[in-house]
């Protein structure tokens, strides 16, 4: 696994700060330039402090931009300069309990927007930054906040935000208009069922909030991934979820259908949830064929290739973030292994997909 | 609850299909028809059209905005990417029964551009606001002045971002020059090939040798660069149309898995002279019995062979942007970049229409390489090339799906305010979608098995078959 959280040393009566892995020349004042390397400590200077980084190379940090935290003697890296995979965790807090949850709600919030926008400030040029949670428009206003500002120093960068959707006015629609470019909406639908939907968010009433903010980024022109998981309470639903989606969310840019991650509630209720496309992919090829018909995309994010029917699988994207990403024994001899989205590092072969064969 | 406008036609003595505006089609008996239209729908009349996506409650819903979105996706032609056709020469080494006007003997001066035309033309497409085109050569026999296509293709490749030739060619000829040009992957290669050798002979070559030559040229083209690059299509001569099997049969020998039927369109005079080519159920009859002997037949074989038209039209009906067909697409509003530039360096908005004025029943062209676009004419042209307010199409479920040719109304009829049912065109189209919608509809797994093939799916969804309760 690729390391999110460094080993650090500096001055632990500094508040926390950002900053930038120079690869070069500094250009900014919180580029960090490297001064020395011995016995796996690497040691930086930035335009105001020194800090020192533990068991890690220079060229692995490169253009890093990290959040280092002086009193746990932590560095975050909040961007690699390298990966495509670059989120900014805005909230833990929740108003869903989804079944599948990966990452649990908590009750505290820790207001970050000042580092992200540092962090921002620092990003590689035309970066995609995912903005996650948690919910991340309980704090609406701050997120709003912080688009504005980071994208009136960068207008380069543009934003991947996952929400559930529930937080959106008749208000936002100016805002929501003059960002669309720069932002992508990943929304979560579990089922055209609304009762359905709710049960598996845990929320009563989450459909029908859902249901007029959908149509509000529709009517924003915003661009709009649909974020199903497919479990064992949905499955046979997805086809009706197909038609709905076509009829009711025609601007929906792509439906993601995506498969459960086993951490968190996924897996406390894995056993309850889980369903194995890998011996019946029958209503999720009824779904994509609908989707085909009606010329809408659709892309299956966490489908190992060998799960998938040859007739789909040029619909799977390598959708796990490479730091919780896997591989088991049985791929080295895959021959689709370079395109394969492979496994969440918490997979486990005894409850996951029967058929899993090296192709 | 409020229902966005249904038109509806009956497809067959209980069956009715319906549509609205954005396309969104279902199937209902007559009692539902007599239901709607007498504004008595039951609850669960309002349930189906809700979920269908024809009614909404409230401006700026959810169903509403997909409405609207669905709607506009229908009057959305995606202008990105320009379709030329050329035809660098009139002159031909073929003298085909049905080809009266496009043509000239081989040994004619006049017929060819000159040095200025092929400089005006290559400025013409040097202005074009595209970044990507395909640019077909016609004839004659563009292959008689490859010159000109090799200058023409040195250019485009420069120019364009993305660029695909198609070269329509008799193929009586191959040489060295030839092959080389062809074996390039940007260049493709359509033909005719009008079904068994005496059906090829009689119609086109008139001399079995002739016939002979071209076979194998065509094997020997499709051995050099592939059945994908290389199309065909059959031009049916509605007085002796050759029997479906031989005709896909005469495809499949070749690899070929799809052709596209075309009736002999005969201008001017000619029409007069030939009259079953002026009566549209013949055609249709004939159409729908090759369809029917085209799916048994890859029932039985389990190898798709494709009828283009009808395909295309399938993927019409099923969603919006299948608008790769210029023939058949709304709106079509003529421009430079969906043009046909002629021998002359005259500008034309389709072939028909140099064929009309080279009949000189009336001038169409929109302009020349030389003056550039005329775009008076260009503004005359365009209301006529939008079905959607047209006061016949409105009334019709297959307005959305289908397209205009005022070219051909004023062809065959000399006006282009016929009614609609009464043109060769409206027949044409409502045949073809009163086929696909019953094809759509049918549950023989013979005609599953063809249109998944032909829609590139697993299965047919039953979602696509809406019946009204």
């Amino acid at each position: 696994m690729i390391q999110l959280r460094l080993k650090t040393e500096c001055d632990r009566s500094l508040t926390p700060f950002v900053t930038r892995i120079a690869d070069e020349e500094p250009q900014h004042e919180d580029d960090a330039t490297l001064l020395s390397r011995e016995a796996g400590i690497l040691s930086y200077r930035t335009g105001h402090t020194d800090f020192r980084l533990r068991d890690i190379s220079p060229v692995d940090i490169s253009g890093d931009v990290l959040l280092i935290d002086p009193r746990r003697q932590i560095a975050h890296r909040l961007i690699r300069a390298a990966s495509p995979h670059n989120t900014f965790l805005i909230t833990e807090q929740c108003d869903q309990l989804c079944l599948m949850c990966s990452q649990p709600p908590k009750q505290r919030h820790e207001d970050m927007f000042g580092h992200f926008l540092a962090a921002a400030r620092l990003a590689p040029p035309n970066a995609l930054i995912g903005l996650s949670g948690g919910e991340p428009l309980l704090h609406k206003e701050g997120v709003f906040n912080f688009i504005d500002k980071a994208v009136a120093e960068r207008d380069d960068l543009s934003f991947h935000i996952l929400t559930n959707g529930q937080h959106f006015d008749d208000g936002d629609l100016p805002w929501l208009r003059r960002h669309r470019a720069r932002l992508l909406w990943g929304v979560p639908i579990y089922s055209k069922d609304p009762a359905k939907h709710d049960e598996i968010v845990g929320k009563v009433g989450a459909f029908a909030q859902l249901s007029p903010n959908l149509a509000l980024l529709g009517f924003a022109g915003a661009a709009l991934e649909l974020r199903t998981v497919v479990l064992a309470q949905n499955v046979s639903g997805l086809p009706a979820l197909a038609d709905f989606i076509t009829r009711h969310l025609p601007f929906a840019a792509t439906w993601a259908i995506m498969q459960m991650e086993r951490i968190g509630y996924g897996r406390m209720n894995w056993d309850g949830c889980f369903f194995d496309s890998s011996t019946d992919f029958a209503d999720l090829g009824l779904a994509i064929d609908l989707m085909r018909a009606r010329r809408q995309g659709v892309t299956l994010y966490n489908f190992p290739l060998c799960t998938v029917p040859p007739a789909y699988r040029d619909l799977s994207a390598q959708s796990i973030s490479d730091w919780k990403q896997k591989y088991l024994a049985s791929c080295e001899s895959c021959s689709l292994r370079a395109h394969c989205a492979g496994f969440f590092e918490w997979y486990r072969e005894e409850d996951g997909f029967m058929e899993i064969q090296s192709q | 609850m409020q229902i966005w406008p249904l038109r509806f036609r009956d497809l067959d003595d209980r069956r009715t299909v319906l549509a609205d505006d954005s396309g969104a089609y279902f199937l209902a008996d007559l009692d539902f028809v007599d239901r709607y239209s007498g504004d008595r729908l039951t609850a669960s009349d309002e349930k189906f059209l809700r979920e269908q996506g024809h009614a909404f409650e409230r401006d700026g819903d959810l169903a509403h905005t997909g409405f609207l979105t669905r709607w506009s996706q229908r009057q959305h032609v995606s202008l990105g990417s320009a379709y030329v056709i050329l035809i660098p020469t009139l002159r031909c080494d073929l003298k085909c029964s049905y080809c009266q006007v496009s043509r000239a003997p081989t040994a004619a001066k006049g017929f060819d551009w000159d040095d200025e035309t092929l400089q005006n033309v290559l400025g013409f497409l040097n202005g074009l606001p595209v970044e990507q085109i395909q640019i077909e050569f016609q004839g004659g026999e563009p292959f008689l002045r490859l010159d000109l296509l090799e200058a023409v293709a040195a250019f485009a490749r420069r120019r364009f971002r993305k660029v695909r030739f198609v070269v329509c060619t008799n193929l009586q000829t191959l040489n060295e020059d030839i092959r080389a040009f062809i074996r390039s992957d940007d260049v493709l290669i359509s033909t005719s090939l009008d079904g068994p050798h005496q059906v090829h002979t009689r119609n086109r070559t008139a001399d079995p040798l002739l016939t002979e030559n071209f076979l194998q040229n065509l094997g020997e083209v499709i051995d050099l660069v592939g059945p994908e690059r290389v199309s065909a299509l059959p031009t049916i001569d509605m007085e002796q149309p050759p029997d479906p099997e031989a005709l896909i049969s005469s495809y499949e020998a070749f690899g070929l898995s799809s052709l596209y039927l075309r009736p002999i369109n005969y201008q001017g005079f000619a029409r007069k002279s030939h009259p079953a080519a002026r009566t549209s159920s013949a055609w249709n009859d004939y159409y729908r019995s090759f369809v029917d002997v085209l799916i048994a037949r890859n029932a039985r074989t389990g190898r798709v062979i494709e009828e283009f038209y009808l395909a295309h039209c399938l993927r019409r009906i099923l969603a919006p942007g299948a608008d790769s067909h210029t023939d058949l697409r709304n709106p079509n509003i003529p421009t430079g970049a969906n043009a046909v530039i002629n021998f002359d360096g005259q500008i034309y908005p389709s072939d028909e229409a140099r064929m009309l004025a080279r009949i000189r029943q009336v001038d169409l062209a929109i302009g020349n390489v030389k003056d550039g676009l005329d775009h008076d004419k260009l503004a005359l042209l365009a209301p006529a090339h939008i079905n959607t307010l047209d006061p016949d199409c409105i009334h019709c479920p297959y307005q959305p799906f289908c397209g205009t040719d005022p070219i051909d109304d004023l062809s065959r009829h000399g006006r282009i305010d016929v009614p609609r049912q009464e043109s060769w065109f409206c027949q044409r189209h409502l045949a073809v979608f009163d086929l696909a919608i019953d094809l759509i509809y049918s549950t023989n797994p013979a005609v599953e098995f063809t249109l998944s093939r032909w829609l590139g799916l697993e299965t047919l969804p039953e979602a696509l078959r809406p019946a009204a309760p």
